[in-house]
């Protein structure tokens, strides 16, 4: 299968197929919690669903927090301007999401998601519902985001590819942001060939946001892969061989397949996390009860109280990480955590820009299956975080990476990741085409299929 | 005595610090606003290339180093006028360091840094609420921050003069409010009163402070440090309500904004009122001050000078500025100018009649009076005031009055009119 | 972490947190500290800090203005008194 985009547009719609599509998803919703927001979209584009912290105007934006209920953007972000600006497709929704896209399950936020393939798993997060609408309907794109694997994650437990670009290729103009530095937006869909022709649309500078680059994007197709000995040593054991024997399958493509050792990966993760969540912390500043979104009417309370009433809105997860952040920020720490974790950034980016010269990195998504919600749910904040470990070091380095099944287990998908150098975007999206053209993807479900 | 001051000048530009937002002054609340000022969630801030170039311009004046490459950082705090609840500033990469300016009697003044960062919203108090006004919200300013060399309230005054005359030549607006810290300590700790607007409150604050430090000295009692507010309406500075101590700022390098290569960016070309005035006052034998008090907040006095300082007598010119000033005649023409030389050197009254035919280009009219209908016009007005006759006996000034009676009716030169004044009075009371 | 000081973060971020939410973030937030001392292992001075993974070149833009066309869009997501916006008291 090339391009469900293509075969959709050449296909003739009956007439109530989006009536009938808005139906199906508002049955399945309430089961999966995939949506925030369903619309009946009135024109005849390829269904688009949007994550719920990306801005559409006049539509209802919360991040799935609280503190943002009733929200309603006054502007597009720049992605869904330039994606609207070709007529081509109809937004069907906003999907669920953790919190400001505090978490790798998508458990944290008032409706937990769950994965379409087992209902009492998770459906992996931040952008879970943007993975559980991938493997529910035949026919879609999923705009999303990742900050440290939140495009990776669901899209691996959900067996859908999920591409997360360098950092600076997509605008995040009208993005929610979570980590200025490490925010980006992405696709999933479900194949390499839609993620093309939407990262096509999308790429490209914009003046609304500074960091955005129009740096030249390449498409270099290295047969060389690079496994990292520390990172896959931290997988399951099961995964592992499974893992491996996918690698055989890659060598008989007649890609060459080589071990190193870079043991400062380790730091990935706490670096990762002092980053986000010193940024996070100023960027949840800003709720603060009267502007937007939810409104304390208690005015009798004087504005220091005024704002820690309002927000009590914020989920434990987002309290925990503003706390956090707002103690890497103090002045008695910085040089400790946030000076440190910066220069453990460049010293990341530096090694592995080497390796990636003329190779990708191949590792699996996710170090474990699915867990079960109850499972995810007893998990400790670290044990939480550590599951990042895979996904972590391409996003702290602002390197594009995909996502994409390889195999299914007990009908669960076995994902792996491919990471490229800075701006080979078009390098890692070619690797999954070429995986696709002897691989068939299982989907459960097909709705909207014509 | 130390004072320092962290001086906040909004900078004259189009558009606001990080969005296409108009900064003109309007009085209906809420009108320049987009998502950006208004730190809605998804809005990102963009750099306007004005604020560098004037931000390198103040920094140039001040004989700042200048950093090639500048950043911006974030100042998280929270208070309802500050829309993202940070403020994006400058610290440690700010725009100039080091610098200085000379103020009167060649007393040398530090200046620490110079940093680019946005201005709040504006916040009415009420009992009850806020109200906010983001209009202003976004608009660019400069931030200047001071050694503590001020030692008195005379070198406050001359520093806040000379910085305005000098900013005014780049543009920037002395009549938006500036507004400063003050830090004042005349014991072994700083006190810092916040947020004081416009140059007349900042003077009364500081002799406020400095008369509260000195008697709480001179009973043996040591200003403690703290943070202080100004009070306006009963003119002191009074001890803060928030505990402003409590609050950690947590910068962090302001993730939204690259680092800028300002290398490139020109400095606007600009004057030194008070080297200008010097200059003129040497070349032409005149007094400096007069002249900087004419050009120091007036741009087209100074060009009006520097166009006819060959073509006329400079004190006469002078005269014709100070005319000009007066009457508030925004625009002379060469014509009209040259007619009001006339006047002057003539030794005529200038009024509103004057002034009116020289604009018109129409012959002035003077009081075709003759020496006798002058000495009529003054016996007259001494026989309708014969009071005056037995009071300019007690005071020789009083002819003064007289003459400028005569002088107001009959439109005559005023040399002449006070001369023969006296002159009669004088033989009207036999007194020589 | 002592109470004091975690006190003391939760005035700074203007977070209001119930006893029990106290006593279990608290605990959470020891743990993830001690995982986080782990960068202090990471000693080079030399290397220079990376605030973005890219090198980006800053373009500020032209001062031009640009209105935002649609202001009740802006003022209706909040309450308003006569054109100001409401807020709370300070």
């Amino acid at each position: 299968m090339s391009s469900y985009i293509e075969e959709f547009e050449s296909k003739v719609k009956p007439k109530d197929y989006y009536d009938r599509l808005y139906d199906e998803l508002v049955r399945l919703n309430p089961r999966l919690n995939a949506f925030n927001a369903l619309i009946k979209p009135d024109k005849n584009g390829i269904p688009l669903s949007v994550k719920d912290n990306i801005c559409v105007k006049g539509i209802e934006a919360t991040a799935s927090s609280k503190i943002l209920k009733g929200y309603i953007p006054p502007f597009n972000a720049t992605v869904v301007e330039r994606v609207l600006k070709t007529k081509r497709f109809s937004i069907i929704g906003k999907t669920n999401m953790d919190e400001f896209g505090f978490g790798s399950f998508g458990i944290n936020c008032e409706k937990p998601a769950k994965n379409p393939l087992d209902e009492e798993r998770v459906a992996g997060g931040s952008s879970s519902g943007a993975a559980i609408a991938t493997a529910l309907l035949k026919y879609h794109v999923a705009i999303a985001e990742s900050t440290g694997g939140s495009i990776s994650a669901p899209a691996a437990f959900c067996g859908v590819v999920g591409f997360t670009p360098t950092y600076s290729v997509i605008s995040r103009y009208g993005l929610i942001d979570y980590a200025n530095s490490l925010d980006k937006i992405g696709f999933m869909a479900r194949s390499a060939d839609d993620i093309r022709v939407m990262l096509d649309i999308t790429k490209g500078k914009d003046n609304r946001d500074s960091t955005s680059t129009d740096s030249k994007i390449v498409g270099l197709h290295h047969k060389k892969l690079v496994i990292i000995d520390e990172l896959i040593d931290k997988v399951d054991e099961k995964i592992r061989s499974q893992f491996f024997e996918f690698v055989e399958k890659l060598k008989n493509l007649g890609y060459t397949v080589k071990n190193i050792n870079l043991n400062e990966i380790d730091l990935s993760i706490p670096a990762y996390y002092l980053i986000a969540m010193a940024e996070a912390s100023t960027n949840l500043a800003k709720f603060t009860g009267f502007k937007y979104g939810f409104k304390l009417n208690d005015f009798s309370k004087n504005y220091n109280e005024f704002f820690a009433e309002a927000r009590e809105e914020f989920g434990t997860e987002a309290k925990r990480r503003v706390i956090l952040g707002t103690f890497i920020r103090s002045a008695s720490v910085k040089d400790k955590y946030y000076s440190k974790a910066l220069i453990i950034r460049k010293e990341l980016i530096d090694k592995l820009s080497k390796v990636l010269k003329d190779a990708f990195l191949i590792s699996p998504t996710m170090p474990i299956m699915p867990p079960k919600i109850s499972e995810a749910n007893s998990m400790s904040p670290v044990q939480n975080y550590a599951t990042d470990i895979l996904t972590i070091p391409p996003n702290l380095c602002g390197l594009p990476h995909i996502s994409f099944p390889y195999s299914y287990s007990n009908g669960l998908p076995l994902s792996a990741q491919i990471v490229g150098s800075q701006f080979n975007d078009y390098g890692v999206i070619s690797f999954v085409s070429e995986w696709e053209k002897n691989f068939e993807y299982k989907f459960k479900y097909n709705i909207g299929e014509i | 005595m130390k004072i320092g001051l962290e001086i906040h000048v909004a900078l004259p530009t189009k558009s606001k610090l990080f969005c296409g937002c108009s900064t003109e002054q309007v009085d209906t609340p809420n009108i320049n606003i987009c998502p950006i000022c208004m730190g809605f969630p998804g809005s990102k801030p963009s750099l306007n290339e004005e604020a560098i170039i004037l931000a390198k311009s103040i920094a140039n004046i001040l004989n700042c180093k200048i950093r090639d490459k500048i950043s911006f950082v974030r100042k998280v705090y929270f208070y309802p006028d500050l829309p993202k609840s940070f403020q994006i500033t400058q610290l440690q990469e700010s725009i100039g360091y080091e610098g200085l300016i000379i103020i009167d009697k060649g007393k040398r003044i530090n200046i620490r840094r110079i940093q680019i960062e946005e201005d709040p919203a504006k916040i009415i108090r009420s009992e009850e609420y806020s109200l906010l006004d983001f209009n202003r919200s976004g608009i660019p300013l400069v931030e200047i921050v001071t050694e503590p060399d001020i030692t008195s309230e005379e070198e406050l005054t001359s520093f806040i003069f000379t910085l305005k005359a000098r900013l005014y030549y780049l543009g920037i607006d002395i009549d938006r409010e500036i507004k400063a810290d003050l830090n004042i300590s005349l014991g072994k700790e700083r006190v810092e009163v916040k947020n004081v607007t416009g140059t007349k409150n900042l003077l009364e604050a500081a002799r406020y402070e400095i008369e509260r430090q000195t008697e709480l000295i001179s009973r043996g009692i040591e200003p403690t440090k703290e943070t202080r507010s100004y009070d306006e309406k009963e003119r002191k500075t009074k001890a803060s309500r928030e505990k402003e101590s409590d609050e950690e700022y947590g910068y962090i390098y302001e993730p939204d904004l690259p680092e800028y290569n300002i290398k490139n960016y020109s400095i606007r070309e600009n004057v030194d009122p008070i080297e200008k005035a010097k200059e003129l006052a040497e070349k032409h034998a005149y007094n400096p001050k007069i002249i900087l008090e004419a050009i120091a907040f007036d741009r087209y006095a100074l060009d009006l000078i520097e166009r006819n300082e060959e073509k006329y007598n400079f004190n006469s010119l002078m005269q014709a500025i100070m005319e000009i000033k007066r009457f508030k005649i925004d625009n002379i023409d060469d014509l009209s100018l040259k007619m009001l030389l006339e006047e002057i050197e003539g030794g005529f009254q200038i009024d509103k009649d004057t002034i009116s035919s020289i604009i018109k280009h129409e012959k002035v009219k003077h009081s075709d009076f003759s020496q006798e209908g002058i000495d009529n016009g003054i016996r007259e007005f001494i026989e309708k005031n014969p009071d005056i006759l037995r009071r300019y006996i007690k005071n020789k000034k009083l002819a003064d009055y007289v003459a400028g009676e005569i002088i107001k009716r009959y439109k005559a030169k005023p040399k002449e009119v006070l001369k023969r004044t006296i002159e009669i009075l004088n033989s009207m009371t036999g007194q020589k | 972490m002592e109470d004091k000081e975690f006190d003391r973060l939760l005035k700074i971020s203007r977070i209001k947190l119930s006893e029990e939410e106290k006593q279990r973030i608290q605990n959470d937030i020891e743990g993830i500290l001690r995982y986080f001392d782990s960068v202090d292992k990471f000693n080079e001075a030399k290397i220079k800090p990376a605030f973005h993974p890219i090198r980006i070149e800053g373009h500020p833009r032209g001062d031009k203005i640009e209105k935002f066309e649609d202001k009740d869009s802006l003022l209706s997501n909040t309450k308003t008194y006569r054109g100001f916006i409401i807020g709370p008291r300070i």
